[in-house]
């Protein structure tokens, strides 16, 4: 990495902190007893938890007659909310690989986080295909194993099968990369403690001494996961939107679906990191290494992929009308103008005009801005899926079956639960592991750090840095 | 040495290129067995595209760049300038294009023709996107727009070297507000062009990630260019500071968009593959069936080249491997625009010149398989095969790039270079006070 800093480029890490600052700013919050505000958060969270494991247990006790689903409309807020679910799962590996090949800075200071939501995310997604089965104790039925079923085997056909793999390879290898991160800084938080924790977190860092030789290995086995990650960005997504494009479903079958569902996944796993960066900073008061030049990067990088979704809104009501194809056209007309066309509105609201207001600096800087579209554009992402799956299947080739979908008490419980899922995990993650990748945010500070670069730099290391 | 001069060797050599590749147009004018010179008129499409789409994707990277704080690039930013300068000559090769529309000398579009137009439902259907008013205006209106943001980016870039170099970046900023604006024009305007232009040689066909399709082919194409003006540059003295560090970055970008390409160009056939609608699988059973080189080989070389050759990180700090692999990758993706082209533009000129009779077995094949498409995707994809296997004789110049066409490629590309020399000679190769020279000038990949 180059030691030589453009005089334009803003700090990532203020305060001008030193080493050992760092260290005790983003270990600290592991070591105190827990803050009445985390206290609370954690009981509301794990009460939608409780919810989650109730509605299952009622769905697999009553079966998926529990939700409105029939002929028609075969999919709906199950699949919506794993398409949600595994979308957001993506900023993490995005900003891990992507953006480590891309050399970005100012990722070092969000990435830990957004690889432990990305986690918790697919962990999420995981829940609705086992559930939809209705018997999850037949879920291993998904893999392709010699078995005693006789000729009942997986049909390697299905893009769903596809997913399956797809997705246990984008959860292995972001567990993976996530905690090889993790490595030195457990080692970190080891040789502030003692006692029985100083052995936890020894085992967990496996022992690490900070050996060069243990660099060595830890930084190529991160280039390996990098390489391999980067392509998993965009394969899950792809694969997720195979499952509806390979149909010949009008509306579902559209080329444009790979990119445009990867774009869609970023978009929204960034607005996820939003929301949880800008509550996370304040809670455990790291506003000096996810700055506001954090927020605006992770902005620019919605209002990009929000408007590329636009383009591909776009681009599939021109090939609608433009196809000639009337069945493709009854299905966008249906989309924009049909009864779910609150749905529709949501969506090009949330996802393609609202984020225009980050063309605005002032804006993309406005913590309380962000905040409130980060949440905006969640909804508008789960209003997109919704669009796609269930206002699509709603009306199909026969008018005679067509349908609308009401949902049941039972699927709202098991989407709200699984935000419970999601925020439980979160939350006892920021409480055993730091928040931020300390090893690598002490990796930029001198190319970063606010004593070094821009406008407060010290007129001596400003000299050294040449 | 900062200060780029144009020899007058070099302007012969790229001179007596030009002069081939008009003698090879001239050539395929006068000897052409198509009817209305569509050899003839294709080759020109094709090159007046593929190298305005060149010039087209380094403006707009610039601009992402500009936009993404990126810094390593600067000390060849001038290389990418002086493509984007193309746009001029690319419009005015475009304007040829279209009063050969207005004025009937060529038939590459199925829907310029109102005969043809009148019967049929589906051209009819398109008509009020498939004019040559909107030809014609879309043309000059974007492509007048993208010459505005080139200009204007342009002026600021080279204003910004007359600067005394005390850390004024009101320049840049400006720069900024510029290249910002352009990303979104650029985006959506680039897929209305890429319809007009390419995608309606086929005039039936459709298929939502076309547009992006071919824009990362034009992007991979620049890159590949882009190694190969630096390293020659290089060899001849200039932009010292450019190292193996900067050649090391555009081969990451080499190897990473090889793969985009090949991960679009699988989405799109994966697609149409699988659900087998007639309507849409008839580009590629075209493809397939009458063009199996050009149909395997645009992956072979496109995507198997590149990623085994770039996979290494030794191969993309080497200049020999580097200027191999980007000449193939280079022919490759002038390769994959002719794939896109010619098909269409082939059975365009069957259509017209063996009369109805003709047409209807072999032209175009989705008329045929929207009927049969409703007995059945299966039968659909029989009768697109019955038609492609009827066709399926040798046409020079269609069947494979003949001699003529790289003539022509080479004529084509001669013209591009000699443009962007002469813009380098305008200015100093080093853009001395962006304010990310310095970064650029000590980049370290490893």
């Amino acid at each position: 990495m180059s030691a030589v800093v453009s005089p334009i480029r803003e700090p990532l890490i203020e305060g001008g902190k030193t080493y050992h600052q760092i260290t005790e700013d983003i270990c600290s919050p592991t070591e105190r007893t827990p803050s009445t505000a985390w206290v609370l958060a954690f009981i509301v969270s794990a009460s939608f938890l409780a919810l989650y494991v109730f509605s299952v247990a009622w769905t697999v006790w009553h079966g998926i007659g529990t939700w409105d689903l029939n002929r028609t409309i075969g999919w709906s807020w199950d699949i919506t909310n794993f398409v949600w679910w595994v979308g957001i799962g993506h900023a993490g590996t995005l900003i891990s690989a992507i953006l480590l090949l891309f050399r970005q800075k100012w990722r070092t200071g969000v990435n830990r986080a957004a690889e432990a939501m990305t986690i918790f995310a697919v962990i999420c997604a995981g829940q609705f295909p086992l559930i939809h089965m209705g018997r999850l104790w037949l879920g291993f039925f998904i893999f392709p194993y010699p078995n005693t079923r006789g000729p009942l085997w997986v049909n390697f056909n299905s893009p769903l099968l596809w997913d399956v793999f797809a997705i246990s390879t984008y959860f292995t290898v972001s567990l993976l990369f996530w905690y090889t991160g993790l490595v030195p800084d457990f080692a970190t938080v080891r040789d502030r403690a003692t006692g029985l924790r100083r052995r936890i977190y020894n085992g967990l860092s496996f022992g690490w001494t900070g050996s060069a030789k243990h660099w060595q290995r830890w930084e190529s086995l991160s280039l390996v996961l990098a390489g391999l990650a980067t392509p998993l960005v965009l394969s899950v997504h792809t694969i997720v939107s195979f499952d509806f494009a390979t149909s010949v479903i009008p509306g579902w079958h559209t080329t444009i679906f790979p990119p445009y569902f990867v774009a869609g996944a970023i978009f929204s796993g960034f607005a996820m990191v939003q929301t949880l960066m800008i509550i996370t900073r304040k809670v455990l008061n790291l506003q000096q290494y996810i700055t506001l030049q954090h927020i605006e990067s992770m902005n620019k990088v919605i209002l990009l992929t929000g408007t590329m979704v636009g383009v591909a809104y776009l681009t599939e009501l021109f090939i609608a009308w433009y196809s000639g194809y009337i069945y493709e056209q009854f299905a966008f007309y249906n989309r924009v103008l049909g009864p779910y066309w609150w749905s529709y509105f949501g969506m090009m609201t949330c996802n393609v005009i609202s984020p225009q207001i980050f063309w605005v600096k002032k804006f993309r800087r406005s913590i309380f801005i962000t905040f409130f579209m980060s949440i905006f554009i969640n909804i508008g992402m789960w209003f997109e899926r919704f669009v796609i799956i269930t206002s699509t299947l709603a009306r199909d080739y026969l008018p005679s079956s067509w349908s609308y979908h009401y949902p049941t008490w039972v699927e709202v419980c098991l989407f709200l639960g699984t935000l419970g899922l999601f925020f439980t995990l979160y939350l006892i993650f920021v409480r055993v592991a730091p928040v931020i990748a300390v090893a690598e945010v002490k990796s930029i500070l001198k190319s970063a750090g606010d004593q070094y670069i821009g406008e407060n730099a010290k007129e001596h290391a400003h000299a050294d840095s040449h | 040495m900062n200060q780029f001069t144009f020899e007058s060797k070099q302007k012969t050599i790229l001179l007596a290129f030009m002069g081939l590749g008009a003698l090879c147009l001239a050539l395929s004018f006068f000897m052409d067995a198509q009817p209305a010179h569509a050899r003839f008129w294709s080759n020109f499409l094709h090159n007046t595209v593929f190298f305005t789409g060149i010039a087209f994707v380094s403006l707009f990277v610039m601009t992402a760049f500009i936009t993404a704080y990126a810094g390593w690039y600067v000390l060849f930013k001038r290389v990418w300038e002086a493509y984007a300068a193309f746009l001029i000559p690319g419009l005015v090769m475009l304007g040829v294009v279209i009063l050969g529309l207005w004025t009937g000398w060529h038939h590459l579009y199925h829907w310029a023709d109102p005969a043809e137009v009148a019967k049929d439902p589906i051209l009819e259907h398109k008509s009020s996107f498939l004019n040559k008013n909107w030809y014609t205006l879309g043309t000059l209106i974007i492509v007048g727009a993208w010459i505005f943001f080139q200009r204007r980016l342009r002026s600021l870039s080279l204003a910004e070297d007359k600067l005394d170099s005390t850390g004024d970046f009101s320049l840049h900023r400006k720069m900024k507000v510029v290249a910002a604006a352009f990303l979104p024009i650029g985006a959506f305007t680039s897929a209305a062009m890429i319809w007009q232009w390419v995608m309606s040689v086929d005039a039936h066909w459709y298929s939502t990630l076309f547009a992006w399709y071919s824009t990362a082919s034009w992007f991979v194409a620049c890159l590949a260019l882009t190694i190969l003006t630096v390293v020659w540059l290089k060899s001849k003295g200039y932009l010292e500071q450019v190292s193996s560090e900067h050649l090391h970055d555009l081969g990451k970008y080499l190897f990473a968009f090889s793969i985009f390409w090949t991960y679009l160009w699988f989405s799109q056939f994966m697609l149409i593959w699988y659900a087998n609608v007639g309507e849409e699988t008839v580009y590629f059973n075209t493809r397939r069936h009458e063009f199996p080189v050009m149909f395997y080989g645009n992956l072979f070389i496109n995507f198997l080249v590149p990623f085994f050759i770039l996979m290494r990180n030794d191969t993309k700090r080497k200049y020999g491997t580097m200027v191999f692999t980007s000449l193939i990758v280079f022919f490759g993706h002038w390769w994959d625009y002719f794939l896109m082209i010619k098909p269409g533009v082939l059975e365009t000129a069957s259509h017209l010149g063996h009369g109805e009779d003709h047409g209807e077995a072999a032209g175009h094949g989705a008329e045929h398989l929207s009927e049969a498409a409703s007995h059945g995707a299966d039968h659909a994809g029989d009768v697109a095969h019955a038609a492609a296997t009827h066709a399926s004789d040798f046409v020079s110049g269609f069947t494979l790039p003949g001699l003529l066409e790289i003539g022509t490629m080479l004529g084509f590309l001669a013209f591009f270079l000699f443009f962007t020399l002469r813009q380098l000679e305008k200015a100093s190769l080093l853009p001395k006070n962006d304010p990310y020279l310095e970064e650029s000038k000590h980049h370290h990949v490893m």
